[in-house]
């Protein structure tokens, strides 16, 4: 436990923060028989999927000191895009959008100095409505070979499985092998240092929210194949789902601070929270409510120096 | 080129220069009123009729209430995203007939909702120091989810008489709406023109490490200001249920942002301790009249989304490029 | 090897160098020494790529450079070694000793290269630290070594070491001279900034003195005489300076008394008494409690246990330690960084002074404007301004640090807290300062200092108190006693008789 609290420097991995999704699990292990049937299983996992892709991005983001409220939108216009352009082209149009606000993002926070929250606050209004533009009532039809990406089986597991794993190998890479990761940590902690050390923290900051819209398009992509249908509105809860995977994994606002395995355990307890609720029949409009009170009590815990924003 | 003229082009440059730096260092709203006055002038001169004019200020005032409690906030570099909640709230507890109780309780209640809202934000942003945005907007996930949920079970019904009233009612020809918002405006810009409390929040607007060093009561003056916008957004609710007529979850929706882009289009901005009242209460009319002009041009929801989002972008890109230079 | 052309740095309105213009040579340890704020950092700072010079050149080799980024300045071959720690805490050392030149292994970081590559560099400074240790858990002083570890690890031509010792200890300054003399022998220039005369005689070949942004003169350190440094160096009569004491009365009321004050877990406790009329320094090293100690009694720092009390109408009454109650009890304030902790930048002069006036009004009540007093207060001051409506931010830095003290003044309080009071503000405004505090005292305040510049305490102050490790050593009458006294106090915490002061501030 020592070891673990040593490196929590910079995991920001903590007891709680690992404890959470266990307990949730053998909670509903206990409580509900239909829980742990394998369809359930993948289920919850399909249902995470999308979460995680994006709240890997937006550890990226968090971790570099910076917040991205935009992924939501922006997997809505990724679902507008995927149902009204040609199917060839579809994909990497919404790649391309992603690129576009991601830079957006990063040069408004950096360059002309914009608080991230406004910054991505501005660029999620605008995408949304761009995305409202393009597709104004949800249906259509995602092109076939997206579809059976999302939802068929390999090997007897859920395709979403794969996708989980593909996101999850690749972020705990770029992490914790990559020059990349180790200078995320850097600018996060410390721009002024990290600069002095000879890292492009303008750039560096610039690619972490390029990354984050990235994923948030592959979140869209896999949400929508899943759903079969383009949603303009299908990422609304997702900017808000993603900071609270933050805040219960233990990335740091602030910067600096958190880990692929802390995302990944509050992506989870999220999850596991909606399937429980589910099971038990409850309304989706009060898991909205819970949403908002873990959302509450995780950031009552990150006690920060600043008052504010 | 000869001399003489590349002097006079010189100095017109530097005229435009001059007169150029005056108008940025005046809010955005001020110039953008004019542009979109000078807009509907040629595109859509029936929005100029003072009888439609006073309409679209009637309209403006549950955002102009709104936008009050939002520059204060922005002004102690905090941002209240609870202001759609709150309205949500209020509209069911005035609306569902869940609570039996006579009217004039049903609106103390949605007062003393407004406040504990108020206080609960502030309790988390001053004394567990979480970020503002994250704490109003989960304050707004459970204030919305619970309404929504409940309005399941029984949906809302009639607005109370005497809002209906108090929006139907003219003085002459002006809207009484138009005249308590006027009513509340000009005492509050007088009263943080000239007291404590105003001095304070330009203080902790400027530098707030500095603000707590010197000893000035930061948490109380932060909770006040939180309370205050809370406030607003309750009476703003009041107008806008008086305008609807009946409970609606949908109440509110985009008064948050909206009074986000407005204050900053207003000439508050983050880190300067200055920006004052009227500023943000133009921005507030030059909005509302905008999104006019915008339905009767045809264009809906995703346009007035774009402009938004595109008002608050860059009006808060150019103010910080502006402070640095 | 490099050679500085007429350099010159603006800040607004300050001008932070004037046409510095001097030489150095491979294979040589050059310090630059002078007061604080002579402009030793600011020209490193140039030669680092921090930020650029606004006139002259300065070159290497021969070429003229004119570096835009730290990262450009270490492929010219300049390493700096900063003042501040540019480590991160979140960062293991190896990690923080390759960070922006990380080994590599195809795409991924070379973890085993650059962890046996960081224990040679730490063992070469004779440091055994695990080099996986977060750079957040170890003390400050390893910190430093790190710093300097890293610093040295980047092969370049020319070395800064930008106040090396600030807060090393005797033995780790032993293997910092070991590691310039091999850095010297390996033909590198090597850049000592320092004013500590000490280890400028033992570790430098050539001097180069700046005084208020000018240089004054480079010389052999073997031509020059400790007295003669130190001339060259202030370049001016001490006492002219500073305002003459009164005779000390031992009858004025304790303004404040602290009791058992322990500022750090488990550490020693203060006692010190204030009385009307005085001024008392807190004197020592670097990073040895002082600032710990004023901050708590400002209610900044978190005081483990202790009883403050405070005079309120001839009653000693106990102070509860929080900003909100010190400054209503009649303590002010004024912190070092004058424009992170103290003034209100964006604001007008007006404005930062009546801030002063409110903190024992209700938030409700309207605001008194005090213009006639300030108007008083800025003509009594000698603010230099275009009106009392001018934005403080346009000010220069001994305005502002006027405007900050002004502030309090015009609060009415009677014990003044200060930090470095007269840090970045030139020789005028300094003297003017000392008037400034000489009179608050003379009119029944009482006033407590800290200040990292020896000079100005063995000056201004009626009482030195001398801490270290957040204990008081020594209290010394500030007419009585000498450098050399309060340096020996402060290096060893007793009295007994060494040969020579090491440090001058």
């Amino acid at each position: 436990m020592f070891e673990l609290i040593q490196k929590s420097r910079r995991s920001g991995l903590s007891l709680i923060v690992l404890a959470l999704p266990i307990t949730l699990f053998i909670l509903l292990c206990l409580s509900s028989s239909t829980f742990t049937r394998f369809e359930n299983l993948a289920n919850v996992n399909s249902q995470i999927a999308a979460l995680l892709i994006a709240s890997l991005g937006q550890g990226l983001v968090a971790i570099s000191g910076g917040i991205d409220l935009s992924v939501g939108a922006v997997m809505g216009l990724t679902s507008a895009i995927l149902v009204t352009v040609d199917p060839a082209l579809a994909v990497p149009l919404a790649l391309a959008v992603g690129v576009v606000v991601g830079l957006v993002n990063g040069f408004g926070v950096t360059l002309f100095n914009v608080h991230p929250l406004v910054m991505s606050l501005a660029t999620m209004t605008v995408v949304q409505g761009m995305a409202l533009a393009v597709h104004p009532i949800p249906g259509g039809t995602v092109p076939a070979f997206l579809r059976t990406m999302a939802v068929s089986r390999f090997a007897g597991m859920p395709a979403a499985f794969f996708w989980c794993v593909g996101a999850i190998v690749f972020a705990w890479f770029l992490l914790n092998l990559s020059r990349f990761g180790l200078r995320t940590y850097a600018v996060g902690a410390n721009p002024i240092s990290a600069g002095r050390n000879g890292i492009a923290v303008i750039r560096h900051k610039v690619l972490c929210f390029v990354l984050c819209s990235l994923s948030a398009v592959i979140a869209g992509i896999f949400l929508s194949a899943r759903v079969g249908a383009g949603d303009a509105t299908m990422g609304a809860s997702y900017s808000l789902d993603t900071v609270t995977a933050m805040a219960l994994g233990g990335v740091q606002l602030a910067g600096g601070t958190g880990s692929v395995l802390g995302v990944v355990a509050g992506v989870l307890t999220l999850g596991l929270i909606s399937n429980g609720m589910n099971l038990m029949g409850i309304s989706p409009f009060l898991r909205a409510a819970l949403t908002g009170v873990l959302l509450l009590a995780a950031i009552g815990f990150q006690r920060r120096e600043t008052i504010g924003a | 080129m000869t001399r003489s003229t590349t002097s006079q082009t010189m100095a017109i440059g530097h005229m435009l220069q001059v007169s150029g730096r005056v108008i940025l260092s005046l809010p955005f709203a001020y110039a953008g009123t004019v542009i979109l006055l000078i807009a509907a002038y040629f595109m859509r001169p029936a929005l100029l009729s003072p009888f439609l004019l006073l309409l679209i200020a009637r309209q403006a005032a549950p955002l102009g209430v709104a936008v009050l409690g939002q520059s204060l906030c922005m002004r102690v570099l905090s941002i209240d995203l609870s202001i759609g909640g709150v309205v949500v709230g209020v509209s069911y507890i005035l609306t569902s007939g869940l609570l039996p109780f006579p009217d004039p309780v049903l609106l103390l209640i949605a007062i003393v909702f407004g406040i504990a809202v108020g206080l609960l934000n502030a309790f988390f942003i001053t004394r567990l120091r979480a970020s503002s945005v994250m704490v109003t907007l989960a304050v707004t996930l459970i204030i919305t989810g619970i309404a929504v949920a409940f309005s399941q079970l029984r949906s809302p019904g009639d607005a109370p008489q005497i809002l209906r009233d108090l929006v139907r009612i003219k003085i002459g020809i002006v809207p009484l709406a138009l005249l308590i918002w006027v009513a509340l405006l000009i005492p509050i810009a007088l009263f943080l023109r000239k007291s404590v409390f105003g001095r304070y929040i330009d203080a902790i607007g400027a530098n707030p490490r500095a603000a707590w060093v010197s000893g000035i009561p930061y948490v109380r003056v932060v909770t006040v200001v939180h309370v205050m916008s809370s406030l607003f957004a309750v009476l703003s609710g009041f107008l806008l249920i008086g305008f609807v007529g009946v409970g609606s979850m949908d109440l509110g929706r985009d008064l948050a942002l909206n009074s986000l882009a407005a204050v900053i289009l207003g000439g508050v901005t983050f880190g300067q301790g200055k920006g004052g009242v009227f500023g943000p209460t133009v921005a507030a009319l030059m909005l509302t009249f905008s999104f006019n002009l915008l339905t009767s041009l045809g264009l809906g929801e995703p346009a007035k989304l774009m402009m938004q989002g595109l008002v608050i972008g860059v009006a808060a890109a150019a103010y910080s490029v502006q402070r640095k230079t | 090897m490099i050679s500085f052309d007429k350099v010159t740095k603006r800040f607004g309105s300050n001008l932070a160098l004037c046409e510095i213009s001097f030489d150095c040579a491979a294979g040589s340890v050059h310090a630059v020494t002078g007061e604080n704020g002579a402009g030793k950092s600011t020209l490193m700072n140039l030669l680092a790529g921090i930020f650029p010079a606004d006139g002259g050149e300065i070159r290497l080799r021969g070429e003229p450079i004119a570096p835009e980024r730290p990262s450009e300045a270490r492929r010219l071959g300049i390493s700096t070694i900063f003042q501040e720690l540019t480590l991160l805490p979140n960062l293991t050392i190896a990690e923080n000793l390759f960070l922006g030149r990380e080994p590599m292994r195809g795409a991924m970081v070379n973890r085993r290269l650059m962890q046996e590559r960081a224990r040679e560099i730490m063992a070469r400074l004779g440091s055994s630290l695990d080099v996986d240790t977060y750079c957040g858990d170890i003390s400050l002083a390893d910190q430093h070594l790190v710093e300097i570890a890293k610093g040295v690890s980047v092969d370049a031509d020319v070395y800064i070491f930008d106040e090396p010792t600030a807060a090393l200890n005797a033995p780790e300054v032993e293997k910092l001279g070991a590691l310039l003399e091999s850095l010297k022998a390996a033909g590198k220039l090597v850049f000592y900034v320092s004013h500590r005369l000490d280890e400028i005689f033992r570790f430098c070949d050539r001097v180069s003195v700046l005084k208020d942004g000018r240089h004054v003169e480079t010389r052999a350190t073997l031509s020059l005489t400790r007295d003669e440094l130190v001339s060259l160096m202030v370049g001016r009569v001490l006492s002219q300076f500073f305002p003459a004491r009164p005779t000390p009365a031992e009858s004025a009321p304790v303004e404040l008394g602290v009791r058992d004050l322990q500022v750090v877990e488990a550490g020693p406790k203060v006692s010190l008494a204030l009385r009307a009329g005085e001024i008392v320094g807190l004197a020592g090293l670097e990073g040895q409690g002082q600032r710990s100690i004023i901050r708590a009694l400002a209610g900044l720092h978190p005081s483990m246990a202790g009883e403050v009390t405070k005079n309120v109408a001839g009653e000693m009454k106990l102070l509860k330690l929080s900003v909100v109650e010190t400054v209503m009890a009649g303590i002010g304030f004024v912190p070092e960084d004058r424009k992170t902790e103290g003034l209100y930048l964006p604001l007008s002069i007006n404005q930062n002074i009546a801030l002063g006036m409110l903190p024992r009004l209700s938030i409700w009540k309207i605001a008194p404007t005090g213009r006639n007093l300030i108007a008083d207060l800025m003509l009594r001051m000698n603010v230099r301004s275009t009106s009392a409506g001018q934005e403080v931010g346009q000010l220069s830095g001994g305005n502002q640090q006027k405007v900050m003290i002004g502030r309090w003044l015009a609060a009415g309080i009677n014990v003044l807290l200060l930090e470095e009071p007269t840090r970045g503000v030139d020789v005028g405004a300094k003297t003017e300062i000392y008037g400034l505090l000489r009179d608050f005292a003379h009119r029944g305040g009482a006033v407590l200092v800290v200040s990292s510049e020896l000079l100005e305490l063995l000056g201004l102050c009626d009482r030195i108190l001398v801490v270290r490790q957040n204990e008081i050593v020594a209290e010394l009458e500030g007419a009585g006693t000498s450098e050399e006294e309060v340096m020996q106090y402060a290096l060893t915490g007793h009295a007994k008789h060494s040969q020579a002061s090491p440090c001058l501030n």
